[in-house]
C-alpha cells in the first residue's frame, strides 16, 4: 500500500484538529469548560465583536511603537556591534550570557515604574524583541563575504558607498530574519504583559474572561491573538522571501534550529 | 586585544555598572524609591532568604523546573530522533513543528489554568509544553549532526550496530544534546516563571509579581537578582561542559 504524501497528511491532521475542537466538546467527552466548541467560540467572538475590535487596536498600537522602537535601536546598536570588531568581542558572549535571564521576570519592574497602561506594555515588549533584532543585524554584519567590501574598496568605493551598495544589501536577509523574530516576539510581549497586568488589549481580555471561567470567550480571545501572529509570520516571511530573490548564494540552513547556525540567534523562550 | 584584556574590560564594565547602581540612587540622582541602590538590594536578599515563606517557595519553584524538565526532555528527544530519522514521519512533521515553534505559548496558559487548576501540575505541564518543541526541534538537529562520512567509516572497518551507536552517534551528538539541555532548560524556567507570575498562590514567580503590585522594590529586585544569578550560573556552567566535550570536533 502507498503511503499518502506528506502534505495531505499535515492536512488531513489539520481538518482532524478542528473536527476534534468541534466533536469533543460537542458529545461531552471534554467539558465545555476546558474546550468550548469550536462553533461557540466563533458565536461568542462575533457576538462581542466591537469589544474585541477595540482591544485588538488597543494591541496593536502597543505592537506598533515596541516595534519601532525594538527595531530601530535593536539595528542601530546591532550594527555598531557587528562592525566594531572590538566591541563586538567584548559585547557579544554578555549578550549571550544574558539570555539566560528569563526578561518576563522584569516586567513587575516595568509596572512600578511605569504604571499598568500601555507604557508598561510598550517598554517590556520593545526590550522582549530589541535582543533578537540586535542579535541578527551584528551576525548579518559581521557573515558578509569579505570579498565584496574588498572588491569594493579596490575599485575606490567610499565608506558611505561601501554601507549603502555593499553592507546594507548584503546584510538584508539576515536582519529581514531578526525583523521577523524580533516582530513576533514584540507581539508576544503586548500580549503576555497585557494578560499579567493591565486594564485593556486582548491579553486583558484573555485574562479577565479567565477569572469569570467563560471559556468560550478566552477561546475568542486566543484564536485572534493566534490569527495575528501566523499572519505577521506569513507577511514577513513574504518580505523576506521577495528580498531573497537576488541573493544566489547558498545560504545557511534555517534559522532557529539550535546548533545549525549559530549566527543567528535562538529565538526566545515564552 | 587579547583574550585577558577583553576579559578584564568586561569585569571594569561589569564593575562600573555595579557602582553606579549602588551610588547613583544613594546620591539622589536616580529615584530610590523606583530604583534601590544595590547595597540596600543584597542587604534585603539576605534577610528574605533566610524567612521559611520564600525557603518554601524557592522550593517548590526548583521542584516545578525539574520534574517538568524530565518530561520534556526525555519525550521531545524521542520525538525529535524520530523525526530525524524516519523521512516520511519528518516529512509530515517538521513543517508543523515550525508553524508551531512560531506561535507564542504563553498564549495557552489560559488554557492550562482552565484544566488543571494553579497548582502544581499546572505548571508542570505548562512548562513541559513550552519546552518540549524546543527539544525536538535540537534532538534532531543533533541526529543531523551526525556525519554521515563517519558512520560510513566505521561501517566498513566491521563496527556493530550498537558500536556506531556509542562511538558515532553520542560523541557527535553530545555537544548538540548539551546545548539542547541548556537552551531547554532557560525556555522551561521561563514557562515556569510566566506560569506562577500568572496565577498561582506560590512559587518565587509569585512572590516576584506580590512584591511588584504592592510596591515593595527591594524585595522585587532582591528576587530578580536571586533568580538571574542562578540562570546564568546554570547556563555558564553547561556552557563551560559543551566546550569540553565538543573540542575535539576542531
Amino acid at each position: 500500500m502507498r503511503l499518502p504524501s506528506p502534505a495531505t497528511v499535515r492536512w488531513g491532521l489539520l481538518v482532524l484538529l478542528l473536527v476534534l475542537w468541534e466533536g469533543l466538546p460537542q458529545t461531552g467527552l471534554v467539558p465545555e469548560l476546558f474546550l468550548p466548541s469550536l462553533s461557540k467560540t466563533l458565536v461568542a467572538l462575533w457576538a462581542q465583536r466591537e469589544e474585541y475590535f477595540d482591544a485588538l487596536l488597543v494591541t496593536l498600537s502597543e505592537v506598533g511603537i515596541a516595534m519601532l522602537i525594538a527595531c530601530g535601536a535593536g539595528i542601530l546598536t546591532g550594527a555598531l556591534v557587528g562592525g566594531i570588531v572590538t566591541l563586538r568581542k567584548l559585547m557579544l558572549p554578555v549578550f549571550s550570557s544574558l539570555y539566560a535571564v528569563p526578561i518576563v521576570i522584569l516586567y513587575p519592574i516595568f509596572t512600578a515604574w511605569f504604571g499598568i497602561g500601555s507604557e508598561s506594555k510598550i517598554a517590556f515588549a520593545g526590550i522582549y524583541g530589541f535582543f533578537p533584532v540586535m542579535l541578527s543585524t551584528a551576525a548579518g554584519i559581521r557573515t558578509i563575504d569579505p570579498q565584496y567590501i574588498l572588491a569594493a574598496r579596490s575599485m575606490g568605493a567610499t565608506l558611505p558607498q561601501q554601507i549603502a551598495r555593499v553592507i546594507i544589501p548584503a546584510s538584508i536577509p539576515t536582519v529581514l530574519t531578526g525583523l521577523r523574530l524580533g516582530g513576533a516576539l514584540t507581539i508576544i510581549g503586548v500580549v503576555v504583559s497585557e494578560m499579567l497586568t493591565s486594564s485593556a488589549g486582548i491579553g486583558y481580555l484573555v485574562s479577565r474572561y479567565r477569572t469569570i471561567l467563560d471559556s468560550a470567550h478566552v477561546f475568542a480571545a486566543i484564536l485572534m491573538i493566534l490569527l495575528l501572529s501566523i499572519l505577521f509570520d506569513l507577511l514577513a516571511r513574504a518580505v523576506e522571501r521577495r528580498t531573497l530573490v537576488w541573493q544566489t548564494a547558498g545560504r545557511q540552513s534555517r534559522p532557529g534550529a539550535a546548533g545549525s547556525s549559530p549566527a543567528v540567534p535562538a529565538p526566545a523562550p515564552v | 586585544m587579547s583574550q585577558f584584556q577583553l576579559v578584564s574590560t568586561r569585569l571594569t564594565l561589569f564593575a562600573a555598572f555595579l557602582a553606579a547602581w549602588a551610588i547613583l540612587p544613594k546620591v539622589g540622582i536616580l529615584d530610590p524609591r523606583l530604583l534601590p541602590p544595590l547595597g540596600d538590594v543584597l542587604a534585603m536578599l539576605g534577610k528574605q532568604i533566610v524567612r521559611a515563606q520564600v525557603q518554601e517557595a524557592i522550593g517548590v519553584t526548583a521542584l516545578e523546573v525539574v520534574v517538568a524538565f524530565l518530561i520534556a526532555v526525555p519525550l521531545g528527544t524521542v520525538i525529535g530522533v524520530a523525526a530525524a530519522e524516519s523521512d516520511y514521519f519528518g516529512q509530515i512533521f517538521k513543517p508543523m513543528l515550525f508553524y508551531v515553534f512560531s506561535v507564542p505559548k504563553s498564549i495557552f496558559l489560559p488554557m492550562f489554568i482552565l484544566t488543571f487548576g494553579i497548582g502544581f501540575p499546572q505548571k508542570v505541564a505548562y512548562a513541559a509544553f513550552s519546552t518540549i518543541f524546543i527539544v525536538i526541534m535540537s534532538a534532531s538537529a543533533a541526529v543531523e549532526s551526525v556525519k554521515a562520512d563517519h558512520v560510513l567509516v566505521a561501517r566498513s572497518c566491521g563496527a556493530t550496530r550498537s558500536q556506531i551507536l556509542t562511538r558515532i552517534y553520542v560523541p557527535s551528538m553530545m555537544p548538540v544534546l548539551l546545548e539542547t539541555l541548556r537552551i531547554s532548560m532557560i525556555f522551561n524556567f521561563t514557562g515556569v516563571m510566566i506560569a506562577e507570575m500568572y496565577a498561582s498562590r506560590t512559587g518565587i514567580g509569585h512572590l516576584i509579581s506580590n512584591w511588584g503590585e504592592n510596591y515593595q522594590m527591594p524585595e522585587l529586585f532582591s528576587g530578580i537578582v536571586l533568580l538571574s544569578a542562578v540562570a546564568i550560573s546554570f547556563n555558564e556552567a553547561v556552557r563551560l561542559l559543551e566546550g569540553r566535550v565538543s573540542r575535539w570536533r576542531t
